[in-house]
């Protein structure tokens, strides 16, 4: 069976063939089409199986990681949007939560008032209401306001619209009931739900989730239907799944109705792309570190599994989204990060980054300003000559200039300031992963970094270090680790109910009714979706509290009837969790259940392990002898280095730092004290020594 | 510590005390634990004040109480207080030859030791590596209530003096050597109302304390003390290198700016209203002293006067901050001690902006906002195109129902809006200057306690006309669903949110009680505890921001965006802005004749 994976950044797509039975994987990488990202996808596999010998109609699956939505938002296009709402209640998306972003500013701009998803002149109310606790109905719909809001959003040319209705959460009835009557009012439109969308209470969050999912309907809904299109006009019969924010994948119908599921479809998929590395090995607890020219994305994966976000954390481009997404940390941090000294001569290194384009110095674009590039070429951890597999030499000299001149204006030697800037870099990525892992109680040292992204390898070692972990892993094409993680998901559907529910005064009979109505919500999706009922499994989770706290931590809950015991026994877990999170509980405090979740897992076919490294010589390895810079016990020494190719170094055979990996998609730095090993999966492995700072 | 580095001549870096990569490592490891302080507290908090609105704060004080970071979540008019509260708990202490030990905790509220006022309760923990005192990591919230003598720690306009605003708390041992003193927790719970959420609160306040001493030694051992200590020099130096940048940039000389607050509007008492607020900045090549001078005496039995440390300094600080190191024009800039060091506040004793013990102090919110809105306003003179105009107040409503097992207290922090900026209108219905709270979702509290929002929107017809408009405040409309009552803490009924540069004032705050009966009153900006029937209805509209700039100067075409979105009438637009919109679109031969004979003036 024959998958491919095609993940599209901002600078390249990439795609991954993989063969399940003959342990085959093929990479390729091709630039990506920002204007129609389609035609790079489809460019991206007919290439690959041209090269291959492949015909396209022997290609079974297709995933598909996708920017698509993300940067509709993150470049605010998308479509004009209407919003129809209870009456009283039109500024909720402009008001949000009367809470500026920044404390210190008279001239900082509110996203959501600055670039509203709907315009006030598009949204329109009517007159419903419902109240708690059961959605009971106060004002039942006026179904003429609602066609005349119809009407008038038409006249005004809307495509997409949004039905927010307070306390939605608790009776969708009259956003249902709306639905229908702008359906007929509008066949063209978009049209959307916020209980559809996201059931949760929190009214700003809930409608500021379905107007987004509004304002890049149209966009994705098209771009999906294109992308399908032409992959059947180029011979393919394969479905097309693509990857949604909370790690799994979605037919391409669920993800035209609810776009909104998609904004973290690529950094989703580089987490489990790390995950399945570190499993390879036999890793199960990992932290993966995926670093490219701006960013660094961070994700902890504990014995295969990964967190998801609570809804309270979750938001984009300065917009809250009550959606489910992996747990994802993401800093200004990477290979194009500016060093600069502040006006009060504070040492920085980012977030403002070169990007591409100038890029570095060292790409000899004009970049002008020191990047995190030019200090590890300055360095020598980089070899000028092998840069994307050699595809781009890199500018020695401009690297020198710009961190000379920065060096001069610390008062510093060059190498202090190289090896300053690199470290300043690594210290921000060590305290983003320190907020991810100790801040909530959890120990890094337990866990292995995997790291990858083009400049993950150059900074995992030292970031380890900082953090005590003791070893690194990178895997075997870490530049392209998220096209991978594509080949390693499954079907993942999620329901959600808001119950608001007392330890003291527990309705069991409810909460069994409401999880077993969301399972079979997505029984039926899962029908729809072809998917054979018997190869399901499902989870059930609670967003739980204290009575009066704000926050949720989320907690497993068992499937079946519930027992009081197997609730004592989910009580017991939040309490445990508590304590473990924030360094305290409450444990004669009453407990909330606020939401609960039901997940449904479908499985698909998952790429294999891949064929075992045929291995080498480190003889013949190596590529040449260089020297580096590294700080050892406080001293700034150059050290003689070896650099090896990592395609043909021995299995199984230890090197000692320092000494520098080179591949076509990244550079591995192992610096002094550190040990490098292939290992028998694919994967290098960095030992670290015990007893790190 | 000495210099180890001496920079060259020529270059951008002054002298410091350790190498500037150790001194980036270290500071970004103090601001990484003041903000996961800040994230426990408000994640384990109960109560919405702390956990929604987010009235709290988290920081981490040296030895010489000064602030060395702050916790980007927490709200500044808590964390700015911070050092006062420890350098007013080791005078007490020291008064009292007491001293602090290893796993003491601290807890302390009183308004003339540095505390902002009574309801915001600090727990301070001091931390000691290898015995010795090496700082102090601490949290300050606002508490549902303080046992004052109406229930609720809002709206207790009407307290004679200290002893009438709640319980107070001198540097008080919580935990002595680690051992709970069980005997004040008992005290605490006899006298506070709803014990559980303010105890719950309190304990959560302790735990992310502790966790901030504990991760703080935990870099002191890393680093040494030493170091740690001159990475904090250099960091303070650094930001007080840009504020004293900032200052030098303006011209020397003296402006004044006079703001004046409601006060009690139906006190037949002339002292206690139409109360002056005066604000001279005295630029002095990189210095600054703020002079209060003029400003209204005390109000001895009133609870508007606001203590000189905890809140002037707070709101000076922030409205400096806010026009000269704009965050949104100079990106972050670490919050810490070296950016006050420019800056002296000068404040007649017995003023509302230094009072006597044991004036009272609770309601000092609202003034203090006028206060950062008249060093804005005072700036406007210097740096027109980085202030905006006057910003609309906040302020609050606590309501509370009948003290019976099912009794409830809801905090409603009240937003403003900001006044218009040069190139951008003002920002609409966000809390203001020292204040940065969150309002509660409707979907929530209706969920928990007996009210309902009937409306909650932005006012129409009310934004202050200019070159660029000033933001808009809301009207919302609160039902009570059963019996309760209402303590009102506002202002800016009488005086509104001025504009600059020929910009319009904007619109006043009301506040309207509609009786289940439909009787309707006007009510004043303060209001003590006042019981309210099942049925009543309190309609709050807010004040508008002021205008900047002529409004004729303003882009047609954003006065025409303002007609469709329904906040201006065509009508208001030719008279105000003199363009014309007919059926939804511009008249630009009109709005040439309207606009024709006046041109120019005003402008920044």
């Amino acid at each position: 069976m024959y998958l491919v994976g095609v993940d599209v950044g901002g600078t390249f797509t990439d795609v991954v063939l993989a063969n399940t039975e003959g342990e085959r994987t093929f990479v390729h990488k091709v630039a990506t089409t920002p204007e129609d990202p389609a035609q790079g996808v489809m460019r991206g596999i007919r290439e690959l199986c041209e090269r291959h010998g492949l015909a396209p109609a022997s290609i079974d699956h297709v995933y598909h990681g996708t920017t698509i939505a993300t940067n509709a938002v993150l470049e605010y296009k998308g479509a004009e949007t209407g919003v129809i709402t209870t009456a009283g209640y039109r500024d909720i998306l402009h008001i949000g939560r009367h809470q500026r972003p920044q404390h210190y500013s008279i001239m900082q701009e509110i996203p959501w008032q600055d670039r509203p998803l709907a315009k006030r002149r598009h949204r329109k109310v009517v007159r419903e209401r419902l109240i708690p606790p059961q959605g009971a109905v106060l004002v039942p719909l006026n179904e003429e306001d609602v066609r005349a809001a119809a009407r008038a959003l038409k006249a005004e040319g809307i495509s997409a619209i949004a039905i927010c209705f307070l306390f939605s959460y608790l009776n969708p009835v009259h956003e249902e009931r709306a639905k229908a009557i702008i359906a007929e009012e509008c066949p063209e439109a978009f049209i959307c739900t916020s209980a559809a969308v996201s059931p949760q209470f929190r009214e700003f969050e809930r409608f500021t989730t379905a107007a987004m999912n509004a304002f890049i309907g149209p966009a994705v809904g098209t771009y999906v239907a294109n992308l399908a299109a032409g992959l059947a006009h180029s011979g393919l019969k394969a479905d097309l799944r693509i990857m949604r924010s909370n790690g799994g994948v979605a037919t391409p119908e669920m993800v035209a109705e609810k776009p909104v599921l998609t904004l973290l479809s690529g950094p989703a998929a580089g987490v489990l792309g790390g995950a399945w590395a570190g499993a390879l090995s036999g890793r199960q607890s990992v932290i993966t570190f995926d670093v490219g020219g701006t960013s660094a994305d961070i994700g902890v994966v504990t014995e295969g599994r990964f967190g998801e976000a609570t809804a309270r954390d979750t938001w984009i481009a300065g917009y809250p989204v009550m959606v489910p997404m992996i747990d994802l940390h993401t800093i200004g941090a990477g290979g194009g990060s500016i060093a600069a000294i502040d006006p009060g001569g504070g040492f920085q290194v980012g977030p403002r980054s070169a990007g591409a384009r100038p890029g570095p110095a060292a790409y000899g674009l004009g970049g002008r300003a020191p990047t995190v590039t030019d200090a590890n070429l300055v360095l020598g951890r980089l070899d000028k000559d092998s840069f994307l597999g050699g595809a781009m030499a890199l500018d020695e000299a401009a690297a020198r200039d710009v961190v000379g001149e920065f060096a001069d204006r610390l008062g510093i030697s060059p190498l202090e300031a190289a090896e300053g800037i690199v470290t300043v870099l690594n210290s921000n990525m060590a305290n983003a992963i320190r907020s991810r892992t100790v801040q909530k109680g959890i120990d890094p040292r337990d866990y292995v970094l995997v790291a990858f992204g083009g400049a993950g390898p150059l900074h995992g070692a030292e970031v380890a270090q900082m953090l005590s972990i003791p070893e690194i892993i990178v895997p075997p094409h870490p530049g392209i680790t998220s096209a991978v993680g594509l080949l390693t998901t499954e079907i993942k559907y999620d329901a959600v109910r808001t119950e608001f529910q007392v330890s003291s005064q527990l309705d069991l009979e409810r909460l069994d009714r409401d999880y077993a109505t969301m399972e079979a919500e997505i029984r039926g999706q899962f029908a729809r979706d072809g998917i054979a009922p018997a190869s399901a499994r499902f989870e059930r989770f609670g967003d739980l509290r204290y009575v009066g706290q704000g926050y949720e931590l989320r907690i497993a809950v068992p499937g079946g009837a519930l027992s009081p015991a197997a609730l004592e026994e989910v009580f017991g877990r939040f309490h445990r969790q508590h304590e473990a999170e924030y360094g305290h509980a409450f444990p004669t405090s009453p407990v909330e259940i606020v939401n609960i979740l039901a997940i449904g897992i479908g499985p698909v076919p998952k790429i294999g392990r891949p064929a075992a490294p045929a291995g080498g010589s480190l003889a013949g390895a190596l590529r040449k002898t260089d020297r580096t810079v590294f700080r050892v016990d406080g001293r700034l020494a150059e050290w003689d280095t070896r650099f090896f190719e990592r395609a043909r170094l021995p299995v199984g055979e230890p090197i000692a730092g320092p000494t520098i990996i080179l591949q076509a998609d990244s550079t591995t730095v192992v610096p002094p004290g550190v040990e490098a090993c292939a290992d028998p999966h694919g994967n290098l492995v960095l030992a670290l020594p015990r007893g790190a700072p | 510590m000495t210099d180890t580095t001496t920079a060259t001549p020529g270059t951008a870096v002054p002298n410091r005390r350790i190498d500037p990569v150790t001194a980036n490592v270290i500071q970004g490891a103090l601001e990484n634990i003041a903000i996961e302080m800040g994230y426990k507290l408000m994640r384990m908090s109960y109560s919405s004040i702390i956990r929604e609105s987010e009235d709290f704060g988290a920081a981490l004080v040296d030895l010489d109480n000064r602030q060395m970071a702050e916790a980007r979540q927490s709200t500044p008019l808590q964390s700015g207080p911070i050092p006062g509260y420890v350098k007013g708990i080791r005078r007490q202490l020291g008064e009292r030859g007491e001293t602090l030990r290893p796993g003491d905790v601290i807890m302390h509220n009183d308004p003339y030791a540095g505390a902002s006022h009574g309801p915001d309760v600090a727990f301070i923990v001091p931390a000691f590596h290898d015995g010795a005192l090496v700082g102090f990591a601490a949290t300050t919230a606002h508490h549902l209530d303080i046992g004052a003598h109406t229930p609720g720690s809002g709206g207790i306009v009407d307290a004679i003096d200290c002893y009438a605003e709640g319980l107070r708390f001198q540097a008080i041992k919580v935990y002595e050597e680690g051992r709970r003193n069980i005997q004040v927790w008992h005290m605490l719970r006899t006298n506070l109302r709803l014990p559980d959420l303010v105890l719950g609160d309190m304990e959560a306040q302790i735990a992310a304390a502790r966790i901030g001493a504990q991760r703080y030694v935990e870099l002191i051992t890393r680093y040494g003390a030493a170091t740690v200590a001159a990475a904090a020099e250099d960091l303070y130096d650094s930001s007080e290198r840009r504020m004293r940048a900032a200052i030098l940039a303006l011209p020397d000389g003296d402006y004044s700016a006079t703001k004046h607050i409601d006060g009690f509007l139906d006190d037949p008492d002339p002292a206690r209203r139409d109360l002056p607020i005066v604000v001279t900045l005295k630029v002095r090549g990189d210095a600054l002293t703020v002079d209060l001078t003029g400003t209204a005496p005390q109000v001895s039995d009133r609870p508007i006067n606001m203590p000189l440390e905890g809140t002037v300094d707070c709101a000076v600080w922030l409205a400096l901050r806010s026009v000269l190191l704009d965050s949104a024009v100079h990106g972050h800039i670490p919050q810490n001690h070296g950016l006050t060091r420019p800056i002296t506040i000068v404040a007649p004793k017995g003023c509302l902006a230094n009072p006597i013990f044991p004036a009272p102090v609770i309601a000092r919110f609202c003034p203090g906002i006028e206060l950062s809105n008249a060093v804005v306003e005072a700036l406007s003179q210097v740096v027109p195109r980085q202030v905006c105009a006057g910003c609309a107040n906040g302020g609050g409503i606590v309501f509370t129902g009948e003290q019976t097992a099912d009794f409830w207290v809801h905090v409603e922090l009240l937003e403003g809006s900001y006044g218009g900026r040069f190139g951008r209108d003002g920002m609409d219905a966000v809390d203001v200057l020292y204040a940065n709270t969150r309002n509660n979702p409707i979907e929530d509290y209706e969920s928990h306690v007996p009210l309902r929002v009937n409306r909650y929107e932005l006012r129409e017809q009310a934004a202050a006309a200019g070159q660029w408009r000033g933001g808009i405040g809301t009207v919302r409309e609160t039902e009570f669903l059963a019996e309760g009552a209402a303590s009102v803490e506002t202002e800016g009924h009488k005086y509104a949110p001025v504009g600059l540069f020929g910009g319009k004032d904007g619109a006043l705050s009301d506040l309207m009680h509609i009786a289940h009966d439909g009787t309707v009153k006007e009510l004043p900006s303060k209001l003590p505890y006042f019981r309210v029937h099942k049925g009543d209805k309190l309609i709050a509209h807010r004040a508008c921001g002021g205008g900047y700039g002529d409004p004729f100067e303003r882009d047609p075409a954003a006065v025409l965006a303002d007609v469709l979105d329904g906040y201006l009438a065509p009508e208001t637009a030719e008279r105000e802005y003199g363009v014309a919109i007919i059926g939804g679109a511009l008249d630009r031969a009109r709005t040439a004749t309207l606009r024709g004979g006046r041109h120019g003036g005003g402008r920044a």
